[in-house]
């Protein structure tokens, strides 16, 4: 390639077709001049993108919803013929054109419709051309450069390779690298040195973790339910695992979100993709006496739209709950018509926090997949052909005429209780004086006597109070003839029956009383029959039910019985097969087989997560416009729809949530597309290039690169909604690896980076500080996933909340997992978290603050957890270099190398030996001199801050 | 805050700081902070009358109508149905069916000044010629956690700033080496809303609530861990300063300068927030005044910490006593047995408290509010069949006590109607007492506002105003 007349090819730009107006088209010199020297470098091998940015002023505004008007596109295309044209001889092989700048002043994205000023599309038009050779990067580069050139700064030099990689690794996996993983990088001087190592730290399960924790503060993620009780969520942690693998496995954001707002309305959708719509289940559930569910569950509707207006569309929908949006173009009715797509799922503000899917973890799924299979077996075993269960039919019909026959006589039940025992095992087995001596109706038996219950009746549950105590229960049946019978009986705790002074059944169960417990067979004689009951009750509540029938058949069922034998119908004969499976005695091992293994299975189901459930036909609400936001003042009633300021849904999909989550990622919306790339560049560089992450709308800070910005979210698109790929381009920019050393000068002009000037450096967050202090200390656990865990916190920090969980401190490894893995309790989550800036996440937490507080140092210095890290690794120093004959200095090197990655400077070198030296002097023992310096190396701002 | 991008909006944010700038207030401790940031910076607007609050807060609701609205009406219906005309259209908590009315079970006394308190509150009564008594509040939640955040945050949901927070972010504090909005609990159990009521919401988390705690550390790891002494963690202080000054030298960045300013507050609250706290360092005449127990979880005790720390010029103490919620249902929350034994925990520490305040020359510099967050039904609630007499929630009226920092003195504010179910008289909404709050701090609500999902929010919504019936 000669590439002398490349640059030459852009200069022609007021080349400009005549449908622009040539005093109004410019191409920035300094783009210009970059352009040029680009493109004649570049070499024949690689790929040169020409980018090109085309602006137009105070027509038609930045289009957050990325539909860049005609005009703007008609200008782009003209503005690729030219180039093509000029550029043919294949040293460019792309043109890319990226939408429109804001008009100076104006909105990000802003739903605001601008009349268009029809006076001329020769109004339109800047231009700005950028060449990049291959690396996307690079396009990143070009933009801020572009921009940075206009502040008259230039960009600082690169930090260097070992400053860029702790950098990095903490972005990307949320550790420092290890200092055998520094020496490695430093030594590679191969080409690619940088992309191998973003591409190892990207493969990383930490990788996951570490983003995990961005995506949870926006998903409110928790272990409790929040409000008063804030009753626990003990297997949310099933969600919070989704999100580490979905973003390990790099799912495509457009997916990541389909499936987290829908995935229960998905054809066919998996356990897993329900399980992912936890995402919506993170609201609070209320569950204080005396709340109305209806209001509350209202709420959660209302934090479900305004979480996804913002998360998604960096939107602030919530103004309009009450009144039409002040500044943004979103009526009242417009909200509630967001809001109907959320107001069809089952949930409502229930403790349970029903309805809740079981969703097995892998190792559970190895273990139930064998026993799936056996009960299947056993299942089909049990299934006989209908002439046998027609067969068994008939006895039960000879057993119901006989029974008739009998003619039998209930007398009511006489109780005789509660006789208190020691505990409720002695209470069982104590032989009291009915049993000794027979029941006795008009004598005193225990000290007590016998009444007669009345209301005892048949078939229903009646309770009784006596903690460890034993109720005797007596009735007399009387029968004109000798029929079967059987005794269905429900009881509350313990269990013994004597049919005609003969002990017949007896089992001990702790359980609440319910019909249908047990089914015993006896044998009606002639004349008197005498059934005696012993229920024994543990505590609280006792109680018992019972209910004499001809055949186990539940009542319903007995009318089949009086069927002629050949008239049963296809449905007879399923409720008949259903008694037979149920209760015929020759399947009794096979159904004891099926019980046990069943059982076994639904101990393997997986914890039941809270999850979306769409509502069926006939219970559907009609959703109704709220007055003042208040549930008690339903309006007119509003169908589901997207506001008019944003493309529509197409015209044939449903009105449901599904549609509702396609339409937030479709092409026609990369609104999405910016309002996430903005986010994952704020989680980089501490600052969104809009840096009101959660309000693009009127009322938000205006971008400072609207085209960086805009091309960003093409790029996220173009490349597949790939998180990973999007956070690797902006990683390798020369913008995110400049140094963030801060002159004098600097400070003034732009003391908030906004012009990227420098590298970013900021402290890191609560997680990443802790995680980080573990990591150099050798302690953090490598395990992922699972039920979160407590490790220390101050005594008394959960013990004055109104309900009855205990935080009790976990050993062994538990004491050390990521902090993401931190039970999280909304009305008292971690106290060291908060005080690192960290939210309760009652609510999405759109952006967390960062503070510089002296509660931080508290912590930093004397929480257990950051204290056991320094103790840690003064052991692991003593160890490992104690005998090294390098003496203290050698020790002093190691221990930086490990938290700071460098050697000391020697004024540090100094300066940490002298304070050894007065703590040896103060009489400090060899540990705790090297816990103290531990610990002051772990305090510094080098070690807390991400530079 | 960044800075403008363009012209006119840069215009615009000077403008507004112009308005909220501080024109008589020198910066507080807390402006070491985050000087840059603009945080700590006092937003006062207007002349104060007061320049710390002590709040105290009883949790569950305290059946105002048995204490400070004598009803001699509902004492003659006592046992009779409720009138339907009160019944239709309202929502209870518990109540259910067709209630009957609950007269007085306790005695009254006449105040110095006339007002009438029940007999339990003899302390009290003394104390009634220095507070105003607003027997009109009302609220629009009847269930205590969405009732307190509106009453804290002024807004029923999680999520906002609490009052203190707003105040600590409008003033600042007046001493460098304590936080500015403090908060104790007693009577056992947190807020129903939990640590909600002194979240930060989205203003920075340095104006959040810091926890006075009456065992173990005061202030959550304050306390060094085993084999250190003040000299050992002065030395590892300076060590600490002395390499990040190096650090910044290297690079620069102020957030250093402010991390080491940071570390030195952490090592002076290691000795002042102790010292702040050392109740045995009272003389024993100020225990017997307050019947505090230095050592002790007790409402008492937190009174006159709250004394002690806004005599160092802790801008907003907030106290939390449980144990409120007179619900009838057993002993533990009844008008006979835990009425009576609340009453016993506040009557005397509150009382000492105003007089502990007007010796020392505090009270006028010093608002003290006190209250619960809702009031209490005139019907007895009787769930699911009690014997116990007790009263249900009830949003439409409660009184509330201020005392000290620019409110009149002596005066009775609002009444209610012959039975105590509604006001009908100068109704004063939370929103209202937010305002006036603010007011008295020198504070406009209106005013004090801050930038979040492209909104101005504000402690009081969009509601709100300043009751000047209430300011001496």
């Amino acid at each position: 390639m000669t590439g002398a007349s490349k640059p030459e090819a852009l200069i022609v730009a007021p080349e400009v077709p005549a449908t622009m107006s040539p005093t109004a088209c410019t191409i920035s010199p300094c783009c210009n001049m970059r352009l040029c020297a680009v493109a004649a470098g570049a070499a024949a091998s690689r790929r040169t993108v020409v980018l090109v940015t085309v602006c137009i002023r105070s027509v038609v505004p930045w289009s957050g919803v990325g539909r860049p008007g005609d005009g703007c596109r008609r200008a782009a295309g003209e503005f690729r013929e030219i180039v093509s044209r000029t550029a043919a001889s294949g040293a460019v092989h792309d043109v890319v054109a990226t939408g429109c700048r804001a008009p100076a002043g104006g909105e990000n994205g802003s739903m605001r419709r601008v009349p268009r000023v029809a006076r001329s599309a020769a109004a339109l038009a800047l231009a700005v051309g950028v060449v990049s050779d291959c690396a996307e990067a690079q396009g990143i580069d070009a933009f801020v450069a572009e921009a940075r050139a206009r502040q008259g700064l230039a960009a600082s030099a690169p930090a260097d390779p070992i400053t860029w990689l702790r950098r990095v690794s903490l972005d990307l996996t949320g550790l420092p690298p290890t200092p055998s993983a520094a020496r490695a990088f430093a030594a590679d001087e191969r080409d690619g040195a940088r992309e191998r190592a973003v591409d190892a730290l990207l493969a990383s399960p930490a990788y996951g973790e570490r983003w995990a924790v961005w995506w949870l503060d926006l998903a409110r993620y928790a272990d409790s339910q929040g409000y008063e009780k804030d009753g626990l969520r003990p297997t949310m942690w099933r969600y919070r695992d989704w999100v580490i693998d979905a973003l390990n496995r790099d799912m495509p954001f457009d997916r990541f979100t389909i499936e987290q707002i829908a995935g229960d309305l998905l054809p066919d959708a998996t356990l897993e993709q329900r399980l992912a719509t936890a995402f919506h289940r993170q609201t609070m559930t209320n569950t204080e006496g005396g709340t109305d569910d209806e209001e509350f569950r209202v709420a959660a509707v209302i934090d479900r739209v305004d979480t996804t207006m913002s998360v998604w569309m960096g939107a602030t929908a919530g103004c309009a709950q009450c009144h039409d949006h002040k500044f943004d173009p979103i009526s009242q009715r417009e909200f509630y018509g967001l809001y109907a797509f959320f107001d069809q799922t089952a949930d409502r503000d229930r403790p349970d926090d029903s309805p809740t899917l079981a969703v097995p973890t892998a190792a559970q799924r190895e273990v139930a997949a064998p026993l799936e299979t056996e009960l299947a077996d056993l299942r089909a075993r049990l299934t006989v052909d209908d002439a046998t269960v027609l067969a068994w039919g008939e006895g039960l019909r000879a057993a119901v005429a006989a029974f008739e026959a009998a003619n039998v006589e209930q007398s009511s039940w006489h109780l005789l209780g509660p006789i208190p025992a020691a505990d409720f095992d002695t209470a069982c087995a104590t032989e009291f004086a009915v049993e000794r001596d027979g029941v006795r109706l008009d004598a005193e038996q225990d000290g007590l006597r016998w009444q007669e219950k009345p209301e005892f009746v048949d078939g229903a549950v009646h309770t009784w109070r006596g903690d460890n105590s034993a109720f005797y229960l007596h009735r007399v049946i009387d029968a004109a003839a000798a029929a079967p019978a059987v005794l269905v009986l429900g009881s509350d705790d313990a269990l013994e029956v004597w049919w005609n002074g003969a002990q017949v059944f007896e089992a001990k169960v702790s359980r609440g009383a319910a019909p249908e417990q047990e089914f015993v067979p006896v044998a009606l004689r002639p004349g008197r029959n005498d059934v005696l009951l012993k229920v024994t009750n543990g505590g609280s509540v006792g109680g018992f039910c019972f209910e004499l029938r001809p055949t186990q058949l539940p009542r319903e069922d007995v009318g089949l019985l009086a069927l002629p034998g050949g008239d049963y119908g296809d449905a007879e004969i399923a409720r008949l097969r259903r008694a037979y499976e149920r209760f015929a005695p020759e399947v009794a091992p096979l159904r004891r087989r099926i019980a046990a293994v069943a059982a076994e299975l639904a101990q393997n189901a997986g914890p039941a997560v809270p999850v979306m459930a769409e509502l069926a036909g006939d219970e559907r609400r009609t959703t109704r416009l709220l007055l003042r936001g208040s549930f008690l003042t339903p309006g007119e009633a509003v169908e589901p729809h997207t506001p008019a300021c944003w493309p529509p849904l197409p015209a044939t999909a449903p009105r449901d949530r599904l549609s509702f989550a396609r339409w937030l990622v479709s092409p026609d919306n990369p609104r999405t597309a910016r309002v996430i790339a903005n986010r994952l560049w704020a989680e980089l560089f501490g600052r969104g290039l809009v840096e009101t992450l959660e309000d693009f709308g009127s009322q938000g800070e205006p971008c400072s690169h609207p085209e960086l910005l805009d091309w960003l979210g093409a790029e996220f698109v173009r490349g597949g909604w790939s998180i990973k790929r999007l956070l690797r381009t902006i990683v390798l920019s020369e913008t995110y690896g400049q140094s963030s050393e801060q002159t004098a000068e600097l400070r003034e002009r732009d003391p908030y980076d906004v012009w990227h000037a420098r590298g970013p450096a900021f402290r890191m967050n609560g997680e990443m500080l802790r995680d980080q202090a573990l990591a150099v200390a050798g302690l953090l656990s490598a395990t992922i996933g699972g039920p979160s865990v407590m490790p220390p916190q101050p005594d008394g920090v959960w013990a004055q909340i109104y309900s009855g969980a205990r935080w009790v401190a976990a050993d062994g490894e538990d004491r050390h997992r990521r902090s993401l893995y931190t039970f999280w309790r909304r009305l008292s989550p971690h106290p060291a978290m908060l005080i690192l800036d960290a939210q309760t996440r009652e609510s999405c937490v759109l952006r967390r603050s960062r503070t510089n507080t002296p509660l931080q140092a508290l912590v930093l210095w004397n929480d257990p957890q950051f204290t056991e890290a320094a103790s840690a690794l003064a052991d692991r120093l003593l160890a490992e270099c104690g005998d090294g004959g390098g003496g203290d200095a050698e020790c002093m090197r190691w221990l930086w190398r490990r938290c700071l990655l460098r050697e000391p400077t020697a004024t540090e070198l100094e300066r940490l030996l002298a304070l050894l030296g007065q703590e040896r002097t103060a009489g400090a023992d060899e540990r705790l001199q090297w816990t103290v310096l531990a610990s002051v190396v772990m305090n510094l701002d080098e070690f807390v801050t991400k530079r | 805050m960044s800075p403008p991008t363009d012209m006119l909006a840069h215009l615009r944010r000077l403008q507004r700081r112009w308005f909220l700038r501080d024109s008589a207030l020198g910066l507080g401790g807390m402006a070491l902070a985050a000087l840059d940031r603009g945080e700590g910076r006092s937003r006062r607007q207007i002349p104060a009358r007061a320049r710390s609050v002590i709040y105290l807060h009883m949790e569950g609701a305290p059946p105002t109508l048995d204490i400070f609205d004598r009803k001699p009406e509902l004492d003659r219906l006592d046992g009779e149905p409720c009138p339907d005309s009160f019944l239709q259209g309202e929502r209870f908590a518990f109540i259910k069916g067709h209630p009957r009315l609950l007269g007085h079970r306790h005695g009254w006394l006449r105040a110095g000044n006339g007002i009438e308190v029940c007999e339990l509150f003899p302390h009290l009564a003394q104390q009634l010629g220095d507070v105003t008594l607003v027997r009109s509040m009302f609220t629009d939640q009847f269930n205590h956690a969405p009732a307190e955040l509106l009453l804290f945050s002024g807004s029923p949901r999680p999520g906002r700033p609490s009052m203190g927070s707003w105040v600590s972010y409008g003033l600042g504090s007046d001493n460098r080496d304590l936080p500015a909005f403090v908060v104790m609990t007693s009577g056992g159990t947190l807020p129903s809303a939990g640590r909600s009521l002194w979240s930060s919401g989205f203003v920075p988390t340095v104006h959040q609530g810091v926890e006075l705690r009456s065992t173990g550390d005061p202030v959550l790891y304050l306390q060094d861990p085993a084999g250190y002494d003040r000299a050992r963690r002065e030395r590892s202080l300076r060590a600490i300063v002395d390499l990040d000054r190096e650090h910044h030298d290297a690079f620069g960045d102020p957030e250093t300068e402010t991390r080491i300013a940071q570390y030195e507050l952490a090592f002076r609250m290691q000795s002042s927030v102790p010292e702040a706290v050392d109740l045995a360092s009272e003389p024993p005449e100020v225990h017997a005044l307050y019947g505090t127990t230095p050592g002790a979880t007790s409402l008492a005790n937190n009174c006159l910490l709250a004394r002690r720390l806004v005599e160092r010029g802790v801008r907003f103490v907030q106290l939390f006593d449980a144990g409120w919620d007179i619900h009838g249902t057993n002993p533990t929350d009844d008008l006979m047995t835990q009425f009576p034994k609340k009453a016993r925990e506040l009557d005397r520490a509150l009382a000492a408290l105003l007089v502990d305040l007007r010796r020392r020359g505090l009270l006028d510099e010093t608002l003290v509010v006190w209250g619960g967050e809702f009031g209490r039904t005139p019907m007895n609630e009787k769930r699911n069949g009690s014997t116990l007499w007790g009263r249900d929630h009830h949003p439409h009226c409660y009184s509330m006590l201020l005392a000290g920092g620019g409110v009149k003195c002596g005066a009775v504010i609002g009444a209610t109607d012959a039975i105590g179910y509604r006001i009908t008289e100068n109704p004063i909404h939370v929103h209202d007492l937010q305002a006036t709050m603010l007011h008295l701090l020198g504070v406009d609500h209106e005013q004090l506002t801050y930038g979040f999902q492209g909104r101005a929010f504000r402690l009081t919504d969009v509601h709100g105003v300043v009751r000047r019936e209430l300011l001496a």
